[in-house]
């Protein structure tokens, strides 16, 4: 048995190769037949002439014989499937418009699928670029180097653990000093990823340690931007927050950090050994990588038995301790997935709606082609051979709009990239790849083959005197042939109504965050980074100093009308402390945590931030004045319900030295800091001059200005460097941007998932109208008689309208009910917005209703204008 | 000379090629001349039917091809009998008779 299928594959194979050979030899093979033949004839007395005449009338065509032979040795398929590439090539030339209109809409909706795909691709489904990266673990809760270490020494589920955190660093030795992220690691971050330097080594346990050398590994990125790729770069000495740093090694180009971003790596002992050895604030990310066999809930038992030990050990702060433990790919992906699988969901959606447009265009094609197919089967082609050439051009032009796809697909993805969603910024690898080629072709063959079979299939059952018949007739257009575009057009109509409800539901939710009161006003105010240099400012009166001189500085700048500084404005970073309110002792380890801001200027007029009771800080609550705060209303109905705030006194958490009380001077509006979509956390605001924490070295300068000035950021730079010119100046930004960034990822999926809707109503839009423009076409005659016979132009219109106004209702409701039972997956993705808000669905109805009438409408009215006499002429 | 031919049932062209070949190897002509000779002009091989069924039996492995000279001493493609093919004619035989053994008994009978 095998032997012969062996066997039947060489032969083909054979002949496929040596057909050329066998070509010609196979012509002498008849030939000599026909030779013999005529022989023969004339042995028995005929002429040669009509020996000739006659063995040729008996041997029929040659060419058929031959082509029968060729089909024998198993060559038929091949050769026809040339054939009908070259034939629908042809055919499709004849007919550039519709060619190009089928290969636009497939475009449209496979370029869509493969640019979203391409984010899927690389986003969720590409390994995380480290060795072995299912075993790599994440801790969800940030803790502090020290528990970390007690981590790492007392578990017994992981090969390795280690932690970072980035922090805003000064590089000076460029033409301007510079911030960069610094990266704080411990020996055991780079070793638990498990990659390798580029150039050079990474920072080992031996120098990871309280006053150890300083050693800098550096990013690619921060080594060609700002040492221009300097090849001798191993051994050289930087400076980094004042310090001099020696370069021993530097990562290789695709290297990026989980979820954080750095420019470059030192180690946290080194560099910050104050805030390395505070057990309670709780900074660090960490990474831990399981030892083999050992499951993710083993891991976690474990660590909550360390849990449980340090809290024991440490009751003071590490009372409440819940390490959790989950997969580093949920960590990383987990807040970008549901917007992804959403945005996959639209596009998908909008492929079916071109694909129903594809299957409609190829049936138009067939009825305009009826004639020709008819002939062809009259003259004894097959029905098979004719769906199969019909599939072969449906599949050539698929493929076409998936090659054409791609080319969208590939600016599209630049186009993507290049709208900054914040949440895919740390993905700098996005890109295509050939699982993204394979799924394009499959997906492109798909469309081809399953929505060019439908037509084909339904043009080639009518028989012949079938067609001959309605051909006779000149319209109806076969019954079953309207079923199938109705039911298209109905369904383009759902779709396309699930896609609308979805956008507008995105729409709503980001209009309504929108129009949440941010609490301050942002027009006109600009915002500068600054960090001054833990070396030249090391103590408070130092850095007040400095702040105090360039407020004074900026205060006196044309145009500026008030300036302020503080740690960061809405950037969602805060230094959060416990704090206790006097006379209300709360047990040891449940004090509430209340994000602290410093103040020095006018804070609250700068922002306009409303003082709702009480008073603003005034020149006056300064050095060895009594401590004063402000907090915000949040704070008040949160921790002192029903109580006059004003004149309670208030602490962060002191262990071991007593209290320094801050009196509630004022009540400040809740500003939403932390995004508009998040809910206000309890805040207190305290001057900057009365500030016991050296730490707090960031600075912020915030300037509100009369109008918006370009030239005021070189102006401010010049103070800054006036009064120190190691100070790196960063992050400058009008508050409007900063806003505006907060709802950078909301609007991004706005904008993407409207464009989709806005593709599908598109499409659905052409569907209808082209499907309402052929009926009318084919029953011109049928009009002709009607207005023949006096009907009014309303009862034609009527008449015209009825049909598409019937599809696309029957669409709509089918997608009313299709997106109610779908939108429920967007929940997450949406503000204050219920997944079936009944305004969206009305809205989203009445915009495709108004659609579909307009569609028909177009078609009709030329119908109207049809003259009785044209029609009637027009068989 | 036309109207005492009869139509081929379908199927049968092959175990016929498949036992003039059996005897020796024959071109495609003679092929179709020994079959008329040896039925006495009842049954004529239409040369659209011979040659795709000569290389149908040539891909499925029972019959080979190779060229020789002919009686007149011209170039000719010789058929011949592969084992596979004598072992198929043996096949086809016996589900002929038993066919024809079949089709008999009902003719007599019913």
């Amino acid at each position: 048995m095998f032997r012969d299928a062996l066997h039947d594959v060489l032969f083909r194979l054979r002949a496929l190769f040596g057909r050329n050979t066998q070509k010609a030899q196979h012509d002498d093979e008849l030939c000599f037949h026909l030779e013999q033949q005529v022989a023969k004839y004339v042995n028995s007395g005929m002429t040669p002439e009509e020996a000739e005449r006659r063995a040729r009338v008996q041997f029929g065509s040659l060419d058929q014989v031959q082509e029968e032979c060729w089909e024998a040795r198993g060559l038929g398929l091949l050769d026809s499937l040339v054939q009908d590439v070259r034939y629908a090539g042809r055919t499709l030339r004849r007919a550039p418009w519709f060619t190009f209109c089928a290969v636009l809409t497939l475009a449209l909706g496979i370029g869509a699928n493969t640019a979203i795909f391409t984010v899927i691709n690389s986003v969720l489904l590409n390994p995380l670029p480290y060795h072995d990266p299912q075993q790599l673990i994440a801790l969800k809760q940030n803790d502090s180097q020290l528990n970390l270490e007690e981590i790492q020494r007392d578990n017994h589920s992981f090969v390795s653990g280690g932690g970072i955190n980035t922090m805003a660093m000064d590089f000076t030795g460029g033409p301007e000093p510079v911030q960069i992220r610094g990266g704080m690691i411990d020996a055991g971050f780079f070793q638990t990823l498990g990659v390798t330097p580029l150039m050079g080594r990474l920072i080992d346990a031996s120098e990871d340690v309280k006053g150890g050398p300083r050693n800098v590994v550096l990013s690619y990125g921060f080594w060609k931007s700002f040492l221009h790729g300097d090849p001798q770069v191993l051994g050289k000495s930087i400076t980094l927050g004042g310090n001099p740093y020696t370069v021993i090694g530097m990562m290789p180009r695709e290297f990026n950090l989980p979820r954080e971003r750095a420019d470059l790596f030192v180690s946290l002992w080194v560099e910050y050994p104050s805030a390395a050895a505070e057990r309670e604030v709780h900074f660090m990310h960490s990474y831990w990588r399981l030892k083999p066999g050992v499951t993710l809930s083993q891991a976690q038992a474990d660590v909550a038995e360390i849990d449980r030990r340090l809290s024991e050990q440490y009751p003071d702060g590490e009372k409440d301790r819940h390490s959790l433990l989950q997969p580093l790919r949920d960590a990383v992906v987990g807040d970008v997935r549901t917007g992804l699988f959403v945005l996959f969901g639209a596009v998908g959606l909008v492929l079916l709606i071109a694909c129903a447009n594809f299957a409609m265009l190829l049936i138009a094609r067939a009825v305009a082609r009826q004639r020709e197919l008819m002939t062809r089967a009259a003259l004894g082609a097959r029905t098979a051979r004719l769906i199969r050439q019909r599939l072969t051009e449906s599949i050539l032009l698929a493929l076409a709009g998936g090659a054409a796809g791609l080319l969208l697909a590939w600016t599209g993805t630049g186009l993507l990239l290049a709208l900054k969603p914040a949440a895919l910024q740390r993905f700098s690898t996005i890109r295509m790849d050939g699982r993204v080629f394979v799924v394009v072709f499959v997906i492109s063959l798909l469309t081809g083959v399953v929505f060019g079979f439908i037509p084909a299939y339904s043009a080639a059952r009518k028989n012949l005197a079938e067609s001959l018949r309605d051909n006779a007739r000149a319209f109806s257009g076969g019954g079953s042939r309207h079923r199938l575009r109705s039911v298209l057009v109905a369904s383009e109509f759902a779709l396309a109504l699930v896609l609308l409800v979805g956008a507008g539901l995105l729409i709503k939710a980001f209009w309504r965050l929108r129009s949440v009161d941010p609490g301050l006003n942002p027009a006109n105010v600009t915002t500068f980074y600054l960090s001054p240099p833990a070396t030249h400012f090391p103590q408070i009166p130092l850095q007040n100093n400095f702040r105090r001189e360039l407020l004074a500085k900026v205060n006196s700048l044309p145009g500026v009308e008030s300036g302020m500084i503080t740690d960061a404005p809405l950037a969602g970073n805060f230094v959060g402390h416990r704090v206790v309110i006097d006379g209300r002792p709360a047990e040891v380890g449940t004090e509430p945590v209340v994000q602290t801001l410093s103040v020095m200027g006018d804070y609250f007029s700068v922002m306009q931030i409303g003082i709702r009771a009480g008073r603003d800080f005034t020149p006056m609550d300064r050095e060895e004045q009594p401590l004063v705060a402000i907090v915000n209303e949040s704070f008040v109905q949160q921790l002192l319900p029903g109580q006059n705030p004003i004149g309670t006194r208030i602490d962060w958490i002191r262990r071991d030295e007593p209290h320094k009380w801050m009196t509630i001077v004022g009540v400040a509006a809740d500003v939403k800091h932390s995004g508009l979509n998040q809910p206000v956390d309890p805040a207190i605001y305290a001057p900057f001059a009365q500030n016991d924490e050296a730490w707090r070295t960031w600075t912020t300068l915030v300037v509100r200005t009369q109008q918006p000035t370009a030239s005021l950021i070189e102006t401010v730079k010049k103070q800054v460097w006036s009064l120190d010119n190691q100070i790196p100046v960063s992050d400058i930004q009008s508050m409007d941007d900063l806003m505006a960034l907060s709802l950078a990822q909301e609007r991004f999926n706005m904008m993407l998932l409207g464009a989709f809707a806005g593709l599908a109503l598109l499409l659905a839009a052409v569907g209808i109208y082209g499907m309402m423009a052929y009926r009318v076409s084919q029953r011109t005659r049928e009009i002709g008689v009607y207005v023949a016979l006096g009907a009014q132009r309303g009862d034609v219109l009527r008449l015209i309208m009825r049909d598409g106004a019937r599809l696309a209702g029957i669409g709509i409701l089918v997608g009313v009910a299709g997106a109610a039972a779908i939108t429920r997956v967007m929940t997450g993705l949406l503000f204050e917005v219920k997944p079936t808000d009944p305004e969206v669905f009305g809205a989203v109805v009445a915009l495709l209703g108004l659609v579909a009438l307009t569609a028909c409408y177009i078609p009709a009215r030329r119908a109207l204008n049809v003259s009785p006499i044209t029609a009637l002429r027009c068989e | 000379m036309g109207e005492a031919s009869v139509e081929l049932p379908q199927g049968t062209l092959d175990l016929l090629i498949l036992r003039t070949l059996a005897l020796e190897p024959l071109h495609g002509w003679a092929v179709s001349e020994r079959i008329q000779q040896i039925s006495s002009d009842v049954l004529r091989v239409q040369q659209g039917s011979l040659y795709p069924a000569l290389h149908r039996l040539e891909r499925r492995g029972w019959i080979k091809a190779r060229w020789g000279t002919s009686d007149n001493n011209r170039r000719a493609k010789y058929y011949e009998l592969t084992r596979s093919g004598r072992q198929q004619l043996e096949i086809e035989r016996s589900a002929w008779e038993k066919l024809t053994a079949a089709v008999a008994r009902v003719l007599e009978t019913a």
